[in-house]
């Protein structure tokens, strides 16, 4: 048997016809169930999602167009006829009214009802088909609703400012980040955006709706919106563009960028004084060799000479500060690989007072080294620690008297090896102290006068002391002398 | 002869145009600090003074020129610069910068001793 086509009902009292009409069916493949009386049908009718039922209108107990009303009230989509010798005006209008397909006059011919059935099943077919549709559809409607309000969520909560306005400039939807970002306690949609928004933003959303094509792209600018650095956002304008390539709206999106400023402020301060710092001694280079070379300015031979001697050593000062600028982009960038290895503090100490003897035997200065046993190690860069002792107990030579002393102390504190440096120097006043590891940051007094350095010395010493974490500290008495303490981790891998 | 007082922090520099300015006959005094500079000028009343735009702070030529021209001191001002350039920082005389002339770090001897002979003259 082929497959069947779709299931009917046929109801009717007459038990020719109802078996007349099911075999027909039956030989066309439908799958065909038959009721021999109203009550009967519509139980059969109710049970069951029929595809059509054919209901004879005249039956003895049920009337036909209440066994109609009551399968249409269960299965809507059931398609059904009302089969009748006594077609009259009244019962086609209510039985169409009721929800009847079609009205098949008795008796009718093989054809006839094939006809209509078939008829019947298409439209059962479309209205099945446009069910599924329409459920697939509210499906997708209720899926796009929770992911609007998911969106509506997210949008809510970020951090950035987002504002969309339309054609005509009003606004179409924000978030609360954007009232905060402009000071605004309350906003309507339908507002006129461009009277609140700042007037640069503004000037960039004309430009945008604007009929030159060619402006109509994305735009970002950087605004103060607080005054000494307290508020800056990036605010970026992009155009919603539609399918024919016109604007819809424009959607601004604010960023709040206080910190980058505020990094930015930090490392173009710091390029003005790298730059600063570099350009004095090469100018007294400069205006040295400008004089030697001028044939109107005669310069006797010793003094040309003594300029040449301090050209020298600017040269020299330069040098140094490039050195200990590329050791702090490396620090920085951490590009420098470590070696770590075990460092007893004491041999350091003894390579390096070793390597400074020349300058101590200069000023005459004494180094005295207390060590408490057992004396700490430490895991470390030999060549940054051996940075650490040189510019510490050059700086005490340097700032120290004639004849002066300079103490150096190892010992331990918990998990700490604690290294204190003292000298018998000049000491620092309290602002100076302050500054003391300020990039750049030299003291400068009447005692200090003739005293060379990069002014990055400390400032080395104290990243590298900070990248191992540990701690270094400064006491000092103005006259009297200067301690520098540092606490270094024992226990660093 | 004219006596130009020159303030600026770097001995290199004060040396160097001391010696200009010497070979071509003027008398010169020097300070290293702004207040060794305000004192120079006020005991000495020199004819011309040449001022760094920075000693120990980034702007102290500035205060210190504030300073002459508010307490009454009308001696034309000569500003050493240096890194104005290097950093985009463009200035030119005004209010703020109560000065006569720029010169440029380092110095060209032949362009010092015009700017100075010419702010000389105009007095």
């Amino acid at each position: 048997m082929n497959e069947t086509k779709g299931k009917i009902l046929v109801v009717d009292d007459e038990k020719g016809l109802r078996i007349g009409t099911q075999r027909l069916l039956e030989d066309e493949n439908f799958t065909v169930d038959t009721a021999e009386n109203g009550e009967q049908g519509i139980s059969l009718g109710v049970a069951s999602d029929y595809d059509l039922a054919i209901i004879d209108l005249k039956m003895p107990d049920v009337d036909g167009l209440e066994v109609l009303k009551q399968i249409k009230s269960v299965h809507p989509n059931t398609i059904c006829f009302i089969a009748t010798a006594y077609a009259s005006y009244e019962t086609a209008i209510e039985s169409t009214r009721l929800g009847a397909y079609g009205y098949i006059p008795k008796p009718f011919t093989p054809d006839e009802l094939i006809y209509q059935v078939e008829q019947g099943f298409r439209q059962r077919q479309l209205v099945v088909e446009s069910e599924l549709l329409k459920k697939e559809r509210d499906e997708n409607l209720i899926e796009i609703a929770s992911e609007k309000s998911r969106l509506n969520t997210i949008i809510k909560a970020i951090s950035d400012g987002v504002l969309v306005i339309n054609r005509i400039g009003e606004l179409v939807y924000f978030n609360t980040a954007a009232l905060k970002y402009f000071d605004l306690d309350s906003l309507s949609i339908g507002d006129s955006a461009l009277i609140h928004l700042p007037a640069p933003i503004v000037e960039i959303i004309k430009k945008i709706y604007s009929p030159d094509q060619a402006l109509q792209k994305t735009y970002s600018i950087q605004l103060e919106l607080k005054s000494n650095n307290e508020l800056f956002v990036e605010s970026t304008c992009t155009p919603i563009l539609q399918n024919d390539k016109s604007i819809a709206g424009v959607v601004v999106v604010i960023k709040n960028i206080t910190e980058f400023k505020k990094i930015e402020l930090i490392k173009s301060q710091f390029v003005s004084m790298v730059a600063h710092e570099l350009k004095t001694p090469m100018a007294a280079v400069q205006g040295f060799l400008n004089i030697i070379l001028d044939d109107s300015i005669s310069i006797p031979y010793d003094t040309q000479r003594d300029y040449l001697v301090r050209s020298v050593i600017r040269l020299k000062s330069l040098t140094d500060l490039v050195n200990d600028l590329l050791d702090i982009s490396r620090m920085e960038l951490k590009t420098k690989q470590r070696e770590i290895t075990e460092i007893k503090l004491d041999e350091i100490v003894q390579s390096v007072s070793q390597m400074l003897e020349l300058e101590l035997k200069k000023k005459g200065v004494t180094l005295i080294t207390h060590y408490e046993e057992p004396i700490p190690t430490i895991k470390a860069d030999a060549n940054e620690i051996n940075r650490i002792f040189t510019n510490l107990i050059s700086n005490a030579i340097k700032y120290n008297k004639d004849k002066g002393k300079i103490d150096i102390s190892i010992s331990h504190s918990g998990s700490y090896a604690v290294i204190q440096i003292s000298d018998s120097g000049i000491g620092m006043k309290t602002e100076e102290k302050n500054r003391l590891f300020q990039e750049f940051y030299r003291a400068k007094n009447e005692k200090t006068r003739g005293i060379s350095g990069t002014g990055l010395g400390l400032s080395i010493v104290k990243k590298i002391v900070e990248s191992y974490y540990g701690k270094i500290e400064v006491e000092s008495e103005y006259g009297s002398g200067t301690t520098f303490i540092i606490h270094f981790p024992i226990n660093t891998n | 002869m004219a006596l130009i007082a020159i303030i600026d922090d770097d001995p290199d520099i004060l040396d160097a145009s001391s010696l200009v300015l010497k070979s071509k006959g003027f008398d010169v005094v020097t300070a290293t600090n702004p207040v060794d500079g305000y004192d120079i000028v006020t005991k000495r009343n020199p004819n011309l003074i040449i001022l760094d735009v920075m000693m120990d702070e980034p702007d102290d030529g500035f205060f210190l020129a504030q300073k002459f021209r508010k307490n009454g001191i009308t001696t034309p001002i000569l500003m050493y610069t240096s890194v104005s350039k290097a950093i985009g920082l463009e200035f030119g005389k005004s209010d703020m910068v109560p000065v006569d002339d720029f010169v440029e770090k380092p110095i060209s001897p032949e362009e010092l001793v015009k700017k100075v002979e010419s702010l000389l003259q105009k007095k």
